[in-house]
């Protein structure tokens, strides 16, 4: 494996080379602490008509790393996940207050577009939800709506690489992606998050209605996307959180954000004893 | 009277009685229905083809001539040594089966008027027959060449009528300057624009035929001679359509092939269009239907041929043509008493007239032609419209919530008011205020959209709704605006299910009479009409009328080839309408 990256290496320009090394170098080391900020909550408050979501959320999300959000059903979890992109906008009773801050901006401030906010940012659903369109329109779904029309098939292609899907779908860009088995259409609806190449993924748990197989796969794709961007992730398997995440947030019932830090530090060690009892399954 | 108890052997007995009686009288109530509408069906075809009239000589010709060649072709497709022996013995038991049984109800019962027993096997037997073995033929190779011949050769002869029918009404002069100054130069642009991608020309495409259109409305009125209907029909459809042919042929086949195909039939059409032209003929409109039908035969002929499957089915024409031919020459020779149908070209071609046999449909059809269209088109556009309006733009809650609620409960009220009812609000609203004149087409079609639209509304409302929202959450996740999402993920998905509402939405608003009433539409109109203003009938109402007639012949035989050709041209135009929701139901 090493050697043929060598060898890949000393055949293209030096340049190249370098940049390829550096680039590796700097996505290697994901334990070191992220420098930026992707998406930060301030004092963050969801309420549903009278009943409150999220209470009083602050929390910084590092940029190209994965952050799994964990937690009972009804935490919140799932609902801060929207926040970010304002997918909560679509529910009519649903209030924020507080502030979200993506790309040095609160995304709630009066002059952000949802819209254009959703274009920079990738959502994949708990259920694999492609469109009844071929793969090929489901990858360039994203492109189509933003107006990009060259080199579509180029980037639906590498998007299908980005998701590990395109060998086995290289064939039959025309069939329809609901023909896909379950794993695939994640990985499809995936490679059209990614395709118009937004700056953070949302994974509204992913993996739970996959088989372990197509989970796995799916963990080790999130692996790979983290090296390009920022991933937040919801999920209810702890194990899953453990593997594959950098940093975790523990939000427990009443939307309380726990405890927050680097994965490690939260499954060995956590500070709260109401974090350890929910990680060891005494609570939750 | 006292009754013993049931023995306590098991579990005992659970009564079914009633599950069991109601599915009975469910399915009673069904096959009674369906029988005698099937039997006055029988009737109606009897009375309008004359086959009381027909000696069993005549019709054994014919069977033997059209009937058995054409089934003999429909096995052979199937190629299963089984179906072929099941469908014989239905052939042969069913003519001993119906044969005795009308003989025997004949004599000991009572006599059946105006049916023999040839013509009741002709329904009962052959005619069912004769679809089964259509359907199961068109499963086999061979079978789906020939019948997909047929059906291009008939849907293009179908829609080139259509075409001719409409410019009518609508005039080809404004239609050609159109053409010309707006659409040509707009599909140009286009073209182009695909081919050498310069993003700038596909946008001006459509302002440039936006522009031309409007130009040509406005030159209509200035220029004072134009070419004849058959340089326009030439130069706006039948080249048109060639170079698609030509286009579609050449990307599969080749050079050579794709000039072929779309060459020789526009020279046949520019031919028939002239010859027809000299012998009195319609030359404009023969110009389009040949155009319309060698083109769409040609393009089907070469993907067959490369396909090289099947090719025997392409004999299905020529069994279809030679069958008549040589069945009129045995009947002829032989001289038997042959049936004179009230159906005929004559019925289809000539204006109403007080003497039975000259009596003619040509006005009235051209009349529903034209209102089929303008509803159509209409009902469609605000129909999809307003549900997409409701299911996708209004909030649930608050007071647009509760508008749109009141306005939902009322649009589903007004589908169950009664024609005639809407017939007045035409007559007071178009007719009266806006001045568009009694009976005219734009009057009556604007009547009969109104009428149909809460149906096309609530029935598009339904489709829009069974699109799972998470389809709708996901592109509005990939940062689509609504109308994004509505236009690339829900209308797609919902179409199918518009496209089953308008469809019968249009088959009820083709057979109503009561508001063509009311808005003053003419019962019997003597010419097709020449413009949206003109008076005109529809079918309804011209058999309306017929049945009023006191000689029996109208009433026996011209209402009853009236009513055929309504429900050709219904099945037809639903035919129609159920191919293209098939289509976008795959497409999905």
């Amino acid at each position: 494996m090493s050697n043929t990256e060598t060898e890949t290496k000393t055949e293209s320009d030096g340049s190249d080379s370098l940049i390829t090394t550096d680039v590796q170098a700097e996505q290697n080391d994901r334990s070191a602490p992220s420098t930026r900020t992707a998406v930060a909550a301030r004092n963050l408050n969801v309420y549903y008509g009278d009943e409150q979501a999220i209470k009083d959320v602050t929390m910084d999300i590092p940029e190209k790393r994965v952050t799994a959000l964990i937690g009972p059903s009804g935490c919140g979890k799932s609902t801060f996940l929207r926040t970010i992109n304002r997918m909560n906008d679509m529910i009519d009773i649903c209030r924020v207050e507080g502030d979200v801050e993506f790309g040095g901006k609160n995304v709630y401030d009066p002059d952000v577009d949802p819209v254009a906010l959703r274009r920079k940012i990738g959502m994949v659903f708990q259920k694999p939800n492609p469109f009844p369109k071929s793969i090929r329109d489901n990858v360039a779904y994203g492109l189509k709506i933003q107006g990009f029309d060259s080199d579509v098939d180029a980037r639906v292609e590498e998007s299908l690489k980005g998701a590990a899907l395109y060998e086995e779908v290289k064939d039959q860009l025309d069939s329809s992606g609901l023909e896909l088995s379950g794993g695939q259409q994640q990985r499809l609806c995936i490679a059209r998050a990614i395709a118009p190449d937004p700056e953070v993924i949302l994974m509204d748990e992913p993996t739970s209605a996959l088989d372990p197989v197509a989970a796995s796969k799916i963990e080790d794709l999130i692996d790979d996307l983290a090296e390009e961007y920022t991933v937040i992730i919801v999920t209810h398997n702890m194990q899953q959180a453990a593997r594959i995440s950098d940093r975790t947030a523990v939000f427990l019932t009443g939307g309380e954000l726990v405890e927050y830090d680097d994965t490690a530090k939260i499954f060995e060690d956590p500070e709260e004893q109401r974090v350890e009892d929910y990680i060891t399954g005494k609570f939750g | 009277m006292a009754t013993d108890t049931p023995s306590e052997a098991g579990f005992g007995e659970v009564s079914r009685v009633r599950g069991i009686v109601f599915e009975y009288l469910s399915l009673g109530a069904s096959v009674a229905g369906l029988l005698a509408l099937g039997i006055l069906l029988v009737y109606v075809a009897v009375d309008a083809f004359d086959l009381a009239n027909a000696s069993p000589e005549w019709l054994l010709t014919y069977f033997l001539t059209l009937v058995v060649p054409y089934l003999g072709f429909c096995l052979y497709s199937v190629g299963d040594p089984t179906v072929t022996r099941r469908a014989v013995a239905a052939l042969g038991g069913g003519l001993v089966a119906v044969a005795g049984l009308f003989v025997g109800i004949e004599t000991f019962v009572s006599p059946i008027p105006r049916l023999n027993w040839p013509v009741a096997y002709l329904f009962v037997v052959v005619i069912p027959l004769t679809a089964y073995l259509t359907y199961v033929g068109n499963q086999g190779r061979v079978g789906a060449v020939g019948l997909g011949l047929i059906g291009r050769a008939v849907g293009g002869a179908a829609v080139g009528l259509a075409v001719g029918t409409l410019f009518l009404v609508f005039d080809q002069f404004v239609w050609f300057l159109a053409y010309t100054f707006g659409v040509f130069p707009a599909v140009a642009l286009y073209v182009y624009a695909r081919r050498s991608p310069s993003s700038r020309a596909a946008t001006a495409a459509p302002v440039v035929g936006v522009v031309g259109i409007l130009l040509a409305v406005f030159a209509r009125e200035t220029i004072s001679t134009y070419p004849s209907d058959l340089l326009i029909f030439l130069w706006t459809i039948a080249i048109p359509v060639a170079v698609v042919g030509e286009r579609l042929v050449t990307a599969r086949g080749g050079r050579t092939a794709g000039l072929l195909a779309g060459g020789v039939p526009l020279a046949l059409a520019v031919a028939g269009g002239f010859l027809a032209g000299t012998v009195g003929l319609p030359g404009p409109d023969i110009l389009v239907v040949v155009a319309l039908v060698g083109t769409a035969v040609a393009v089907y002929l070469q993907r067959v041929i490369e396909d090289g499957e099947g090719l025997a089915g392409l004999a299905l024409p020529v069994l279809l043509v030679a069958g008549p031919l040589v069945g009129a020459l045995v009947v002829g020779a032989w001289g038997v008493p042959a049936p004179d149908p009230w159906l005929d070209v004559g019925f289809l071609t000539e204006a109403p007239s007080r003497n039975a046999v000259e009596a003619g449909l040509y006005p009235a059809i051209v009349g529903s032609v034209i209102i089929i269209a303008i509803v159509a088109v209409l009902s469609f556009a605000l129909g999809v419209g307003t549900a997409v309006f409701l299911e996708e733009y209004t909030a649930e809650t608050g007071l647009v919530g509760t508008l749109t609620r009141i306005l939902q409960i009322n649009i589903a009220n007004l589908a169950a008011i009664p024609s005639v009812v809407y017939g007045l609000l035409g007559l007071g609203l178009f007719a009266n205020l806006l001045g568009l004149g009694f009976g005219t087409a734009l009057t009556v079609s604007l009547t009969l959209s109104l009428l149909i639209l809460p149906i096309t509304i609530v029935s598009a409302q339904e489709a829009i709704r069974s699109v799972p929202d998470e389809f709708r959450r996901g592109s509005d996740a990939m940062g689509a605006t609504r109308w994004q999402t509505t236009k690339n993920v829900v209308l797609p998905e919902a179409m199918p299910g518009i496209l089953t509402g308008t469809i019968l939405a249009l088959g009820r608003a083709i057979g109503e009479t009561a508001p063509l009433i009311m808005v003053g539409a003419a019962t019997t109109v003597f010419s097709a009409p020449n413009s949206l203003f003109s008076k005109f009938s529809a079918m309804p109402m011209q058999i309306y009328a017929w049945a009023d007639f006191p000689q029996p012949e109208f009433r026996y035989g011209v209402v009853a080839a009236g009513v055929m050709t309504l429900l050709v041209v219904l099945i037809g135009m639903n035919g129609t309408a159920i191919l293209l929701r098939n289509r976008a139901e795959r497409g999905s």
